[in-house]
């Protein structure tokens, strides 16, 4: 930006009605409402000064979360680690085969019910970083597939693999804490059904 | 005209046509599916709820006025003049 410029016309208009999405976003991100607050104030700032390298007519929204992130891994001293790439089809029939396995056991609409819903927060956050961060941006923030792979810098089919990975995980730790409540009747076994006089 | 789509071409490409990321023309092929099959329906469902416990979790904001002020001081320090 040009020193000179101290009031881009547009920054205003373009970034700043963005701060209660990019509060939230970074709330996820840290964990923590002071680091957090300390992270929209840096991205702010960064977004101000970097003015100048906004493409026009590209989503601001976007760019604002890609500084936000990179400012977190950077402050933090983190580093989005590099998994082996997974395949999002085999990933779909995973998600497939999990309702087909708790539909019989009386858990089809689990996650209709308060208690498991309540522990979303909690199977979010023990998701490994490389997928609890494409959930967020997509299941939590509305980001389209194209935008979180700009915004993480990686390709759509990485999004998709990563995202369709991300929610396996959480359906399985879901479902789980969701039996351990109670919710859903077991299906008798074979065996037992076999047993029986 | 609408393309045809079965069972399996539903499961294949379920997570994409919940998140709207598929072309118009499979999107209501599938629509239409959904809402007559009795194995694809409550599968369909069963994501969709989940899909809305996810959003509900969302991170509540709180009250952003003093972080709104605290971002404006900052931008006059840097030297951000509001329009």
């Amino acid at each position: 930006m040009n020193p000179t410029d101290s009031h881009p016309p547009d920054f205003e208009a373009e970034c700043l009605r963005w701060l209660p999405d990019l509060a939230r976003y970074a709330r996820s991100l840290a964990r923590d409402d002071d680091l957090a607050d300390d992270l929209v104030q840096d991205t702010v700032l960064i977004a101000f000064k970097s003015w100048h390298q906004f493409i026009r007519g590209s989503e601001s929204r976007g760019w604002l979360f890609t500084i936000c992130r990179n400012r977190f891994y950077r402050v933090h001293g983190r580093e989005a680690r590099q998994v082996a790439a997974d395949t999002p089809e085999l990933e779909t029939l995973a998600a497939t085969a999990l309702f087909a396995a708790a539909s019989p056991q009386g858990l089809g609409d689990v996650f209709e019910q308060e208690e498991v819903v309540g522990a979303v927060g909690d199977a979010m956050a023990a998701l490994p970083e490389t997928y609890r961060e494409v959930a967020l941006l997509i299941d939590m923030h509305d980001h389209t597939y194209e935008s979180a792979a700009r915004i993480l810098e990686i390709p759509v089919g990485t999004v998709r693999s990563r995202l369709f990975r991300a929610r396996r995980l959480l359906q399985e730790q879901l479902l789980t804490h969701a039996r351990d409540l109670g919710f859903g009747v077991a299906r008798p076994s074979a065996e037992s059904r076999e047993g029986r006089p | 005209m609408m393309p045809m789509t079965d069972c399996d071409a539903v499961m294949r490409q379920f997570w994409d046509y919940l998140d709207g990321e598929l072309n118009e023309a499979t999107m209501a092929a599938i629509d239409a599916h959904v809402q007559m099959c009795s194995h694809c329906n409550p599968h369909i469902q069963f994501e969709r709820a989940f899909k809305a416990a996810l959003r509900s979790a969302r991170e509540p904001v709180a009250e952003l006025t003093p972080l709104r002020d605290r971002v404006r001081a900052a931008l006059a320090a840097a030297g951000y003049e509001a329009p």
